[in-house]
């Protein structure tokens, strides 16, 4: 919720049932990672608060520290925390409502806080110095490399460009097949072709596609016969690692023994051969956890680690008169700019080209959206560029929009329609609950109709101003 | 379909609150620990604030720290360590690849139970704060009761402003080429875009401090200017001149009354960051008093003789040859004697609020010659 990156991770963790999130919640790295990306601000503040507080928040204190006007964050706050399982609201013999946390949450929390316990969740360094150590270069270029590999297996052959010599690193079975099985990828009698959800794939920043690629991982666990659990916390303890640091693989399950020959595939960790006793966290692995953009894929020659957050990797400069300038000199970026735009010319750092009304809607026919373009186009603005606000001119902006909305006149919403309501005071209070929350689509007054495209969270609602009401 | 709407351009861009960079400033007068030692012995207190520390950088994945004691007769950087070069890359990053965790590797052991950052940021606090305290002789002690605090206020100022010039999206190539044109631009630049927000907490435990009156009251104006909140824990000891700073900056100002809380205290008021205190309630010091102290014998007054030409502000109608010492005009307070002054002190505190509520940089621009 945090960041664009962590939030489909959000999204994932929040269908897990309630028992998967208890054993998830045994371990403190576990708990750290959840706390750190995955809560709303607010969210954060209101666990820190009742963390060490010796007797349950009461609902009546809990209104009275917010002010008024921040009803609707606090409402927003408490629902995903709920929703993780994290505070459970209760009530006491004189029915007065408060909220508790979580006890092994809770306990997890103050243990990675405090540092205490034997619970060797944030990885053992390995206590053999390394006969052949890597320094963190060499990791950069280790994980770029793959990751770049895969990215240009799923964009190459949709440009063009899918010569052998630029596809001679094979990128893996396994993750040619997860690709396929994520739906990012199509393969017809031999022949990659990108899926619209592969476009939002490769749109987006590298976190969020790390994100992508292991929660379809994730999905497919059961079958491969490992836990979730143990992936999920494997996962979030790869994100706390240091990155350049040996960790030795004797305390690792099965499970988790079994994905690091994945995730070495990936890029998310390397290893110096197959059976080595030691693994290395690579920059993927470990920004997992934090919203920093982990690989910038512009400038292949550049050392990474000189740029410290995703806003100064920008290399994009978009001009009023739709004309387009990247300061690049990396196939894969050049390779997806070429989905949108009308590049004309190539110099040794730098290309060149035309956002054309041709060229945005071959795009939009090819399965992306406005939407994606201009997120990639403002995750990687120029420097130059940040210093208006929006990043890109507004006209571009709308211009892009207006010639996506030309083919698609109609938009859908799955969802709910709620109607029958017994009174106007009942439709209203739901009406604005779920206003609060953001899941409101539509609302027609006089009908006393409405349609929100979430209902777990206002049915829960509704059952406890039942219960409330039946007083 | 009004799916083309000016206003939702800005969606996109809206995304985590800004970072906030925190600066502790945690006073170490050994006279006030050892009071409250029978309470709050310094070892909990410092064992709180660590948790405190690390909550505030689990709360958001770009949060910063800087911790700075202020002991007595110096002021002194606990965290960022001062032994490696000043820090260009802030410290505190999870990732842990900066040159300060690179410096502290080889000495920090790596445990198993405890997330990297924080068990990096702990070591480095313990030890610069165990080498303070080692380095302390009795005839410091000797010499004042009291503490450094102006030093640290303005030691935690020039760090932020320094940090937010770094941060600034073009600060690189702008510092590269010219760092005096970036310095220059810096005002209207924090004004148009806000990348990290800013807050001081001053753990405080020493009593008097009306002798540093001028320095504290000039970094007061400075966090003003620059919208960085003043957050004051009392422990012990009062003063007025505390309150008064986070009342000018729109801090919180809370005096637990049972210390032993501290934690929860600290988790509780001062761990939301400026985006959340905006949804928040927030305590604030009831009463404040806006009394002022004296600039000749450093003692708060309720009554003073003010210059006439740079308002300096003095106790007693004697001065010496019937000069200013401030800016040294000529200034006959005895004839003010003669008559009774004529002050209500009602008018004369709204007076005093017109002057710190407004950003005026009146009684900072009198402090000023005095400080140099």
């Amino acid at each position: 919720m945090s960041g664009s990156s962590s939030e489909q991770a959000y999204e994932y963790l929040v269908l897990l049932p309630r028992q998967t999130h208890t054993k998830l919640y045994e371990q403190p790295s576990t708990v750290l990672a959840v706390f750190r990306c995955m809560l709303p601000h607010l969210a954060k503040t209101i666990v820190m608060a009742m963390l060490y507080m010796p007797t349950p928040f009461s609902a009546v204190d809990l209104e009275a520290w917010f002010r008024p006007e921040g009803k609707s964050v606090k409402d927003k706050a408490l629902s995903a925390l709920e929703r993780l399982h994290i505070i459970q609201a209760k009530q006491d013999a004189t029915r007065h409502m408060h909220y508790e946390l979580s006890k092994g949450f809770a306990n997890s929390l103050r243990q990675a806080l405090t540092g205490g316990g034997t619970h060797r969740s944030f990885g053992v360094p390995s206590s053999t110095p390394d006969p052949n150590k890597v320094d963190t270069e060499f990791l950069d270029a280790y994980a770029r490399k793959q990751w770049e590999n895969i990215l240009f297996y799923m964009v190459g052959s949709t440009v063009g460009l899918a010569s052998s010599a630029q596809l001679s690193q094979d990128i893996g079975l396994g993750t040619k097949k997860l690709l396929e099985m994520g739906n990012f990828v199509q393969v017809r009698s031999g022949r990659v072709s990108i899926t619209r959800e592969g476009f939002t794939f490769v749109l987006q920043e590298t976190n969020a596609q790390v994100w992508s690629l292991l929660i379809v991982y994730l999905r497919h666990t059961p079958e491969l016969g490992m836990s979730e659990t143990d992936v999920l916390s494997f996962l979030f303890m790869l994100g706390s690692l240091e990155l350049g640091q040996d960790y030795t693989t004797s305390t690792l399950s099965e499970t988790q023994l079994q994905m690091l020959e994945d995730l070495s595939a990936f890029g998310i960790v390397y290893r110096s051969s197959k059976n080595a006793a030691t693994f290395y966290p690579t920059r993927l692995a470990v920004t997992l956890t934090s919203d920093a953009g982990a690989l910038s894929t512009s400038d292949s020659l550049s050392s990474i680690s000189a740029s410290r957050s995703s806003s100064q990797q920008g290399f994009i400069i978009v001009e009023t008169n739709y004309r387009l300038y990247a300061y690049t000199n990396s196939l894969l970026q050049i390779s997806i700019l070429s989905l949108f735009t009308k590049l004309t010319t190539r110099f040794p750092n730098l290309v060149s080209g035309k956002l054309t009304k041709e060229s945005i809607t071959r795009a939009v026919k090819l399965g992306i959206s406005s939407s994606q373009i201009l997120s990639y186009l403002t995750s990687h603005a120029h420097p130059q560029m940040q210093k208006h606000q929006p990043f890109l001119p507004p006209t571009v902006m709308d211009q892009i929009r207006l010639w996506e909305y030309e083919g698609e006149r109609v938009e859908t919403t799955p969802g709910f329609l709620m109607r029958d309501f017994k009174s106007w005071d009942e439709y209203r209070d739901l009406k604005e609950y779920a206003e609060s929350l953001g899941v409101l689509v539509w609302h027609h007054d006089e009908k006393r109709w409405f349609f929100v495209n979430g209902v777990d969270q206002l049915s829960l609602y509704m059952k406890k101003k039942v219960t409330r009401g039946g007083e | 379909m009004n799916a083309i709407d000016g206003t939702d351009r800005h969606i996109v861009t809206e995304g985590a609150p800004p970072p906030s960079l925190l600066a502790i400033v945690l006073d170490t007068n050994p006279h006030a620990w050892a009071e409250l030692h029978s309470t709050l012995p310094l070892s909990s207190a410092l064992s709180a604030l660590l948790v405190f520390i690390n909550a505030h950088l689990a709360s958001g994945n770009a949060n910063e720290i800087v911790v700075i004691a202020s002991h007595t007769n110096c002021a002194e950087w606990l965290y960022p360590s001062p032994r490696g070069p000043y820090p260009s890359s802030p410290t505190t990053e999870p990732n842990g690849n900066s040159s300060e965790a690179r410096h502290n590797k080889d000495h920090v052991p790596g445990d198993p139970n405890k997330f990297r950052p924080f068990s990096l940021l702990e070591h480095s606090i313990l030890t610069s704060l165990s080498r303070l305290v080692s380095s302390t002789t009795s005839a410091d002690l000797a010499s004042t009761p009291t503490t450094s605090i102006g030093g640290a206020l303005s030691l935690a100022l020039t760090y932020m402003s320094k940090a937010a010039l770094l941060r600034e999206p073009v600060a690189n190539d702008a510092a590269n080429a010219n760092p005096l044109s970036a310095l220059a631009d810096s005002e209207s630049a924090t004004t148009t875009r806000t990348t990290l927000t800013s807050r001081i907490l001053i753990l405080s435990v020493s009593g008097d401090l009306a002798n540093q009156y001028i320095p504290v009251m000039n970094c007061i104006f400075a966090a003003q200017r620059r919208r960085i909140p003043i957050d004051i824990v009392k422990l012990a000891g009062d003063t007025v001149l505390l309150q008064q700073a986070s009342d000018a900056t729109g801090g919180v100002y809370v005096k637990p009354e049972r210390p032993e809380g501290l934690l929860q205290y600290l988790m509780m008021a001062f761990l939301p960051d400026a985006t959340s205190r905006r949804s928040l309630v927030m305590p604030t010091a009831g009463g404040v008093d806006f009394r002022a102290a004296c600039f000749c014998h450093r003692n708060v007054v309720d009554i003073g003789y003010v210059c006439s030409v740079c308002l300096s502000i003095f106790c007693s109608p004697t001065l010496q040859d019937n000069l200013c010492l401030t800016c040294g005009s000529y200034l006959s307070l005895r004839s003010a004697t003669s008559k009774t002054p004529q002050v209500i002190p009602r008018k004369k505190k709204k007076k005093k609020r017109l002057g710190t509520d407004s950003a005026t940089p009146g009684p900072s621009a009198v402090g000023t010659p005095m400080h140099g």
